[in-house]
C-alpha cells in the first residue's frame, strides 16, 4: 500500500521533465527585492554606483526570522528603490546592471569536512546563504529547522511536486541525485536526528529508481513512495502520508515531532555547504498557453516574467495571467517586470484557455468539495456563512484549519470561488481578533489610567 | 513581443486555484440523462413510443418553464445548466405510460415554478422537484395517476385486458403477489408500471454509470436499497419466503428509480458522508414502513420527500472529525470542560 492521506483531487498534470534543464541567460538589468522570504525585511548594503560580484550579500536583517539576498550578476548597482514585487506591491529593490562577466563572490568558502559534520556550522552557513523554503512557503530554512530540533524525531524531505506543470524537484532528482542525497544529509544532521524520510509521488518513478539505486540507508534517508495525488506535497498531508500523525488545528509540523523540508531547498542547502554558492538560481518550469512550449530554465533569481517569456521563445497568445508557482497554490502577478524569487518554482502564462470562469456561479450542493477536502472541512457550508458574514458558524466549521489548497474549488462543478472565500475569510478573522485585542488592551489601559486618578 | 504591445496587455488577477475540473453542473446533468436512457429505452420496448412523447412535453415545458420564470423576473437565464431537462425527464419516467400528453405540463409547472423556482432555483429548493410534481399529480389526478396500468407488450399475450394492477398494488389489494411474471420479468422490466420505472436492471446500469462518473456517490442507493432488503428480510409476509419477500420488494415499485436518480438529488440529500447514509436508511425505513402499513400500494417518493425535509438536519448533526484533533483530545477536552463547570458551581457554593 502506498503512502497517502484522505481526499483530494487529480488535477490533469501537464507535466513535461522529459524536456531538459536549459540555461536562461540572466537578463541585462536584475532586479532583487529585499523581501524574498516570510520575516523581516533585508536592507540594502549597497548603494548605486557599487560594483557588486555575483553571489555577494546585498541585503540583510539580523532578526532570527530573515534571510539575506544576494546578487545573482556581478555588475554595477543602479538602482535602489521600491519596484514592483511578484506578490503585488512596491517593495525594495536593489536593481543590477548586468555587466555579463558572473565575477563569482568568494565570501562563502566550501565547509569543511568537520563543519559538514556540525549541526551549528551547518545551519549558520544555511543562513547566511540565504535559504529560504524553496517550495513556495519561503520560510527562512535555518530558523525552520533550528526550532525543530530536540522536537523532531522524523525530518521529512517534501519530493511529491504535486502541483501541475512544475518539473524543478523531479529534474533535480534525475540531474544532480548524489548532490540532492548530501543536501539532505546535511539537513538531517542540522536537524539532529538520525534518519530522513523522503517522500515522493510515484509519477517520479525514475526519480525513485535511480535515487535508491544510489543507497540512500548510506545517508541516513529512507525513500517513500507516495500516491499521485494533489495535495500531497502540502506539509500537513506529507506529514500524514508518512508518518500517520495528524498536525494539530493552528499548529506546526514540529508539534507532532516533524519537519518538513522540500526537494529543491536540500540541493540550495547542498549548493550553499559543498560550493560556497548563495541561493542566486533555481530551476523554473515556464509553461501555459500563452506559450508555445514549456521550458525548464535555470534562471537566475531577479528575472523580470517579461524578459523570461521572450528567453523561452515569446508569446504565440496574449497571455491574461502570470501564475506564480504551479497552477492550484499559485497567485498572480500583476506586472511584467516583477522578478522571479527565491520561491518561484514555476512562471506559467495562462490565457482564457486555462480559465474556466463562469457569469453567475451558483452552489448546486453536489457535496463534491466536502469529499475532496484533506483537512475534513465542509467548504459547502464554510462558502454558505462566509456569505452571510457569520462569523460564529464560520468558526464552528474551523474555516481557519484551511490552508487554501484549492481542491474544493478544483473540483466545483458550479466554479464556486471558495478558495478566493476562505482566504478572503481567514483575513477577516485575523482583522477582527487584532482589533478585539487592541480594544481589550485600550480597555485595561483606560482601566489602568483610572485607577492611577484614584 | 515588443515592450509596447505588452502595455496593452491587462492582466488578469485571481485567487488560486487557476485550474479547474472540467466536469462542471451542465456536464453532471448530460451525464444524469445519458444514465437515464437504458430506462427510456425499457420503456419504449414495453409501451411503444408514446411515452417518448410524453418525456418530449414534460422536458420541453420543464426548460419553458425555468426560461420563463426567470425572464419575467429579469434574472439570469438557467436553462443552460440543464437541470430543467434532468427535472422535466425525471417527472415523466414516474407517470404512467398511458398518461395524458398535457399531463406533465402541470406536474413540471409546480415542480419548476413552486418547488424549485420560488425558493431560489437550483441548489435552493428543499424538495425534490420532480417528486414533489408527482406528488402534485397524484393528489389532483388520482385517477390518472394511480388506477390500473397499461400491460406491457410483453404480457399482453396472456392478459386480456388493456390494464392492469403493478407489482405492488397487486399486492396492495389482494395479499398476494402475482403469479404472471418472475424476479427475472422484474428485473428486466416485462411488468406494469411508470414510464421509467419498470426495469430495475436498466436503472442498475444507469446508477454504476453515475457512480463511475462521480456523480452520485454509491452511498445514499446502497443505504436505501440495503435498509429495505434488510427490514423485509427482518419481518418477512405471510406465506411467502423472506430472500422471495425482500427481493419481490427490492426490485418492483419505484425503488430503484427513487434510490438511484430521486434520493441523490444533490439540493435535497445530505452532503456530508455520514448524513448521506443516514438519509438513505431514512428512505428505506420510510418505504418499507409506507409499503407495510400505509395507504398506499407504494412508498418510495412520500419516504423520499420525507427525508428531503430531515437532510439539513442531518446535515448539521453530521460534523467531521477536525484533522489534528484525536478522539483523546476531544475527550480531554470534554473533560476539561467538565472540571471546569465543577470548579465553577463549587465557587457559586
Amino acid at each position: 500500500m502506498s503512502h497517502t492521506f484522505k481526499g483530494g483531487v487529480h488535477p490533469n498534470y501537464m507535466k513535461a521533465p522529459e524536456i531538459p534543464i536549459s540555461v536562461i541567460t540572466p537578463p541585462p538589468q536584475v532586479i532583487i527585492p529585499m523581501t524574498q522570504h516570510i520575516g523581516a525585511p533585508c536592507k540594502p548594503l549597497v548603494q548605486v554606483g557599487d560594483y557588486v560580484k555575483m553571489g555577494q550579500k546585498i541585503g540583510e536583517n539580523p532578526a532570527p526570522v530573515s534571510a539575506p539576498v544576494h546578487a545573482s550578476v556581478s555588475g554595477k548597482v543602479v538602482a535602489v528603490e521600491p519596484r514592483p514585487h511578484p506578490l503585488g506591491d512596491m517593495i525594495m529593490s536593489v536593481v543590477i546592471e548586468n555587466d555579463y562577466q558572473d565575477t563569482p563572490c568568494e565570501d562563502l568558502a566550501p565547509l569543511t569536512e568537520e563543519q559538514l559534520k556540525d549541526s551549528e556550522a551547518i545551519l549558520e552557513r544555511i543562513r547566511e546563504a540565504g535559504v529560504v523554503g524553496m517550495g513556495g512557503a519561503m520560510f527562512p530554512t535555518a530558523f525552520k529547522i533550528r526550532g525543530g530540533i530536540g522536537k523532531v524525531d522524523k525530518l521529512i524531505i517534501n519530493g511529491a511536486e504535486c502541483e501541475p506543470y512544475l518539473n524543478g524537484d523531479h529534474l533535480t532528482m534525475l540531474n544532480y541525485p548524489e548532490q540532492l542525497l548530501k543536501g539532505i544529509e546535511l539537513v538531517r544532521i542540522a536537524s539532529c536526528v538520525d534518519k530522513a524520510y523522503y517522500g515522493i509521488e510515484k509519477n517520479k518513478q525514475d526519480a525513485i529508481d535511480l535515487l535508491n539505486s544510489l543507497h540512500p540507508e548510506k545517508y541516513g534517508i529512507e525513500i517513500v513512495p507516495e500516491e499521485v495525488k494533489y495535495p500531497q506535497g502540502a506539509e500537513k498531508m506529507q506529514v500524514n502520508a508518512v508518518t500517520g500523525r495528524e498536525v494539530k488545528p493552528g499548529g506546526i509540523p514540529s508539534g507532532v515531532g516533524c519537519n518538513v523540508v522540500s526537494t529543491r531547498t536540500c540541493y540550495a542547502i547542498y549548493q550553499a555547504c559543498y560550493e560556497g554558492k548563495p541561493v542566486i538560481e533555481r530551476i523554473v518550469t515556464v509553461a501555459g498557453s500563452a506559450l508555445k512550449a514549456p521550458v525548464n530554465g535555470l534562471t537566475r533569481v531577479g528575472t523580470p516574467f517579461g524578459y523570461l517569456a521572450e528567453q523561452c521563445g515569446g508569446f504565440v497568445k496574449p497571455p491574461r495571467k502570470i501564475v506564480l508557482g504551479g497552477p492550484m497554490m499559485g497567485i498572480c502577478a500583476t506586472s511584467f517586470d516583477a522578478p522571479n524569487i527565491k520561491g518561484t518554482a514555476g512562471v506559467l502564462f495562462f490565457t482564457e484557455e486555462e480559465d474556466k470562469h463562469v457569469e453567475h456561479p451558483t452552489c448546486i450542493r453536489c457535496g463534491k468539495c466536502i469529499t475532496v477536502c484533506p483537512m475534513n472541512l465542509e467548504p459547502v457550508f464554510m462558502y454558505m456563512y462566509y456569505s452571510k458574514g457569520d462569523f460564529e458558524n464560520m468558526a464552528k466549521y474551523h474555516i481557519t484549519d484551511c490552508f487554501e489548497c484549492g481542491s474544493c474549488a478544483f473540483n466545483c462543478p458550479a466554479r464556486m470561488p471558495l478558495t478566493h472565500a476562505f482566504k478572503t475569510a481567514k483575513l477577516m478573522f485575523q482583522a477582527k481578533q487584532m482589533k478585539e485585542k487592541a480594544k481589550a488592551e485600550a480597555e485595561a489601559a483606560a482601566a489602568a489610567a483610572k485607577e492611577a486618578k484614584q | 513581443m515588443s515592450n509596447e504591445k505588452k502595455e496593452r496587455i491587462v492582466l488578469d488577477v485571481a485567487y488560486q486555484p487557476q485550474v479547474r475540473t472540467n466536469t462542471d453542473t451542465r456536464r453532471i446533468m448530460l451525464d444524469v440523462m445519458i444514465a437515464l436512457l437504458p430506462a427510456v429505452a425499457v420503456a419504449v420496448w414495453q409501451f411503444g413510443i408514446y411515452p417518448l412523447l410524453v418525456i418530449a412535453v414534460s422536458m420541453a415545458s420543464a426548460v419553458f418553464f425555468e426560461w420563463g420564470y426567470r425572464k419575467l423576473l429579469k434574472k439570469h437565464s438557467t436553462i443552460g445548466d440543464l437541470s430543467a431537462c434532468v427535472t422535466g425527464i425525471l417527472l415523466a419516467l414516474v407517470l404512467p405510460p398511458d398518461a395524458p400528453w398535457w399531463l406533465p405540463i402541470i406536474g413540471t409547472f409546480f415542480a419548476i415554478v413552486v418547488v424549485k423556482q420560488l425558493y431560489g432555483g437550483i441548489g435552493k429548493n428543499f424538495l425534490n422537484p420532480a417528486l414533489a410534481g408527482r406528488a402534485f399529480l397524484l393528489a389532483s389526478y388520482a385517477a390518472i395517476m394511480s388506477g390500473a396500468y397499461l400491460v406491457p407488450k410483453a404480457l399482453r399475450s396472456t392478459i386480456d385486458a388493456a390494464t392492469m394492477a403493478t407489482p405492488l398494488s397487486f399486492l396492495y389489494d389482494t395479499g398476494a403477489m402475482p403469479e404472471y411474471f418472475s424476479f427475472v420479468d422484474l428485473l428486466i422490466g416485462k411488468v406494469p408500471g411508470c414510464i421509467g420505472e419498470i426495469s430495475a436492471l436498466a436503472l442498475i446500469i444507469g446508477g454504476v454509470y453515475l457512480v463511475l462518473r462521480k456523480v452520485i456517490s454509491w452511498r445514499i442507493p446502497v443505504s436505501f436499497v440495503g435498509t429495505v432488503a434488510l427490514l423485509c428480510l427482518i419481518f418477512g409476509y405471510q406465506g411467502y419466503g423472506r430472500v422471495e419477500w425482500m427481493l419481490y420488494n427490492v426490485l418492483s415499485g419505484g425503488l430503484m428509480l427513487g434510490a438511484i436518480f430521486m434520493a441523490t438529488d444533490y439540493a435535497t440529500s445530505p452532503v456530508t458522508l455520514n448524513g448521506q447514509l443516514l438519509f438513505g436508511a431514512g428512505c428505506g425505513a420510510l418505504t418499507v414502513l409506507i409499503r407495510y402499513f400505509g395507504g398506499f400500494p407504494e412508498g418510495v417518493s412520500y419516504a423520499i420527500l420525507i427525508m428531503n425535509l430531515c437532510s439539513w438536519a442531518i446535515d448539521k448533526a453530521f460534523h467531521r472529525h477536525q484533522f489534528g484533533v484525536s478522539k483523546e483530545d476531544i475527550k480531554a477536552q470534554k473533560e476539561a470542560k467538565k472540571a471546569a463547570k465543577k470548579a465553577a458551581k463549587e465557587a457559586a457554593k
